[in-house]
């Protein structure tokens, strides 16, 4: 293998397949930095559709037996190799539906007030342009300090309660998603959480993250409102114990006080592991989470 | 009529700029260089050159006072400071003309004068060219590369007057060897001065701002270099601030305040090293997108200014203010420029960075306090002189070697030198960082019996707790 000795270190210690790297050391050599890119993006195509957030952390080369494709009847087709990050992406995946047992939890809140208070704010300044998905951000981070408990992890000794909020939020990247992870989200300003996400989004997709950056992080967004999905259920990513998937905001007929009206309806479904999180747990977070949605100035407190 | 378009036009003929039109001319680019005072730049002609030829005799010097310890006496040991000087010149003006001959070779036009900025011209960029204010012609290229340097940086209240105080231009070419000097900042040029002038028999002082010298390096390189040069006999002061410097008494009186306390300091001589700036004026970047902070052009990987076909390298662009950082960036930019592939930017951490005083300091990497802040969980080798058979036999017995390595991959962050000869020896590491070996193949290596080179070897078995002869 031409690969210098540290990338060939590196790798086994990444489980990567040092045959699916392309070097771009002289001479194709793999380098250090071909090493760190496949770690924080993966070497090559296809693009898929993100389903759901999976972290590309602690990475092991064997996937869980998968059944096999090769049966009797298919059409003609053309093979793309995994790359790493797939790899890794197919084996948390599996583990996470294998072991945890997932149940869901879903949520409407009315957002035509936060999308007021967005478009307020971004009128007050030119340095910042808030996203709806800033405001997820916070309010899930604010959420998850009034309710700890949905912040938290399962272990076979115990279950490991947060004492901070690191939010990963899912960014589809050309060979799959990718998960970077705003640190201490609930003691952040949405601006700060703003500027962040735009530059962890940026960086995600051009693989330039850092190991630290992707890695880590208790609890996962994944929000898919952009390509119009109503409504859909997360796979939660390993270790947190729950996920929030956000659907997109559209207008809806709702009844108000026995009449009907109309108003702009964001479904939320939240996954959670049965091991760490009850369904009574789940469900107060989701009021949490929707009373700061629907009241969008208590979350600039 | 000479020729006036080209591919590139490089201005300034430092070892950023001749390099960079050497590279260009090899890769099938037509390349001129404006060079307005010396080829070679402050390099050849006021800065690394010269001043090794100095320090080679204030080295002479050293081993002269103590020939004892080889076993030889000798009276009446006296120098010609003008020879010394003349020596220093010779061997400027020397590899000055070298460059002039390499250029030609390359079939690089060279233009005497000062070049400038001046817009575009039939979708190429415009230089005019002056000479002692007069114009002498326009060029125009694709992409003009702007390697100008800089200059000695001089503080207020620090004022050279060339004479009493002055910068490295002036202290290279001295009449007279001062009774007493004082050194003006702790870095690479201070202390190469200050090592020149104590070897050549003159009281050194140096003080610094902040609070340990040779601040750019290892944090135990500058106490372990400190405590050498204290036992030489130089005063050094640290964390010391200059309220006042002004002429008088023997030469020049400066007074200092030290831990809330005023000082004075009388000498004959003061040089001021506190820092460069960049040659950003009158190269006509007024009105361009070029942006200049703190007197530096601000480039990207590929040293690109904002002004599109516009690119700086070498000290103009800013730190680390070194000739082989120079020419290094000037052949990147030349080679993006005409397209090669596979074409990667400049790891600044594999820089190495040498000072050649006595003892001479060499690192490269990450210094032990900046790889813990990286967030590196790290091990740390180090070797003493004292403990290789051929630093002993050279009569070199102080010194160390001192490696950093992350922990977890055996990648080698950095390497601290301080003792004889250690700028020859720093490469060593500097291949093998940029090979991205681990601390293995450093350890399978075969180290040549008896080098000081060893150390290298010793120092990395002391990071994995293997070393044998200490
Ligand atoms: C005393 C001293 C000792 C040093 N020792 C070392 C050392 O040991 N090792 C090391 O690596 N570095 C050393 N340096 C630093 C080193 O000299 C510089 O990093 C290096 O010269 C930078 O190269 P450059 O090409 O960027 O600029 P320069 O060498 O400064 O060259 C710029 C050239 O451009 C010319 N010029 C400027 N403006 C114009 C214009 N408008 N038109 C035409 N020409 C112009 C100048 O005349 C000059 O020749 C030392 C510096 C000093 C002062």
């Amino acid at each position: 293998m031409f690969a210098s000795p540290l990338a060939k270190r590196m790798a086994e210690q990444a489980g990567l397949d040092l045959g699916s790297l392309k070097g771009s050391g002289p001479n194709g050599r793999v380098v250090k930095a071909d090493i760190e890119a496949a770690v924080s993006g993966g070497a090559r195509k296809p693009a898929a559709a993100p389903a759901a957030a999976a972290p590309v952390a602690a990475p092991t080369p064997t996937l869980g037996a998968a059944p096999s494709a090769d049966v009797p009847g298919m059409p003609a087709y053309e093979e793309f190799p995994n790359s790493n990050m797939r790899k890794v992406i197919a084996k948390r995946l599996t583990e996470s539906k294998q072991f945890a047992p997932h149940f869901y939890l879903t949520i409407d809140c009315e957002i035509d007030e936060l999308l007021k208070v967005r478009k307020e704010l971004n009128a007050k300044g030119d340095d910042y342009k808030l996203s709806v998905n800033d405001l997820v951000i916070r309010a899930t981070a604010l959420a998850l300090k009034r309710v700890p408990a949905a912040n938290a992890s399962w272990t076979e000794k115990a279950i490991r309660v947060y004492k901070q909020v690191d939010i990963s939020v899912a960014v589809a990247i050309d060979e799959g998603l990718i998960t970077p992870v705003i640190r201490d989200a609930g003691s952040k300003g949405l601006k700060q959480i703003s500027a962040e996400m735009k530059d962890l989004a940026t960086r995600a997709r051009e693989r330039k993250l850092k190991p630290e950056e992707f890695q880590g992080g208790t609890f996962s967004i994944s929000n898919l409102g952009m390509f119009g999905i109503k409504d859909f259920a997360a796979v939660i990513n390993p270790p947190q114990g729950a996920i929030l998937a956000v659907g997109a905001g559209e207008q809806r007929a709702v009844v108000k006080d026995g009449a009907l009206a109309i108003a702009t309806v964001m479904s939320c479904t939240l996954s959670v592991d049965h091991r760490v999180v009850d369904g009574a747990i789940g469900a107060e977070f989701l009021a949490a989470f929707k009373k700061l949605v629907e009241d969008p100035l208590t979350m600039l407190l | 009529m000479a020729d006036t378009q080209f591919d590139v036009i490089v201005v300034g003929g430092g070892p950023g700029g001749y390099v960079a039109a050497i590279r260009a001319s090899q890769l099938g680019l037509k390349a001129a260089v404006i060079e307005r005072e010396h080829l070679g730049g402050i390099c050849l002609n006021w800065g690394c050159i010269p001043t090794k030829a100095l320090l080679r005799s204030s080295e002479v010097s050293h081993i002269l006072h103590n020939l004892d310890a080889y076993g030889f006496s000798a009276k009446d040991i006296s120098y010609d400071l003008a020879k010394v000087v003349q020596r220093s010149r010779k061997i400027a003006k020397q590899l000055s003309g070298g460059v002039a001959h390499l250029l030609k070779k390359n079939k690089v036009t060279v233009v005497d004068g000062h070049g400038k900025l001046a817009g575009t011209q039939g979708g190429l960029r415009k230089v005019d060219v002056s000479k002692d204010g007069k114009p002498v012609g326009s060029y125009t290229a694709k992409h003009v590369i702007l390697a100008t340097g800089a200059r000695a940086r001089t503080l207020p209240g620090l004022e050279p007057d060339g004479k009493t105080i002055v910068t490295y231009r002036e202290a290279m070419v001295p009449e007279t060897m001062p009774k007493s000097l004082l050194v003006i900042g702790s870095g690479a040029i201070g202390m190469e001065f200050a090592s020149f002038h104590h070897d050549m028999g003159c009281a050194v002082t140096v003080i610094e701002v902040v609070d340990r010298i040779l601040p750019a390096e290892d944090e135990e390189i500058s106490a372990f270099a400190h405590k050498q040069f204290a036992k030489q006999g130089m005063t050094i002061k640290t964390g010391v601030k200059v309220a006042k410097l002004e002429k008088g008494g023997k030469g020049a009186r400066a007074t200092i305040e030290v831990a809330g306390k005023s000082e004075t300091i009388e000498v004959e001589k003061v040089i001021l090293a506190v820092g460069i700036v960049g040659n950003v004026e009158d190269i006509g970047l007024e009105g361009t997108k070029v942006k200049v902070e703190k007197t530096h052009v601000v480039i990207n990987e590929w040293m690109e200014t904002g002004e599109p076909g516009v690119y700086a390298i070498g000290d103009l662009a800013g730190p680390p203010w070194l000739a082989h950082k120079a020419s290094h960036e000037g052949v990147i930019c030349v080679e993006r420029i005409a397209g090669v592939k596979g074409l990667h930017p400049l790891d600044v951490r594999k820089i190495p960075g040498c000072t050649y005083c006595r003892p001479q300091i060499a690192s490269v990497g990450l210094s032990e306090a900046k790889a813990k802040a990286a967030g590196y969980d790290i091990r740390v080798g180090r070797f003493p002189f004292v403990g290789n058979g051929k630093a002993i036999a050279l009569g070199e017995s102080e010194g160390m070697v001192k490696t950093v390595f992350d922990k977890k991959t055996g990648e080698l962050l950095g390497a601290h030198m301080i003792g004889a000869e250690v700028t020859e020896l720093i490469q060593g590491y500097g291949v093998a960082m940029t090979l991205e070996t681990t601390e293995a193949e450093l350890m399978h290596a075969v180290f040549p019996h008896p080098t000081l080179s060893e150390m290298m070897h010793e120092s990395v078995l002391d990071a994995y707790g293997r070393a044998i002869h200490f």
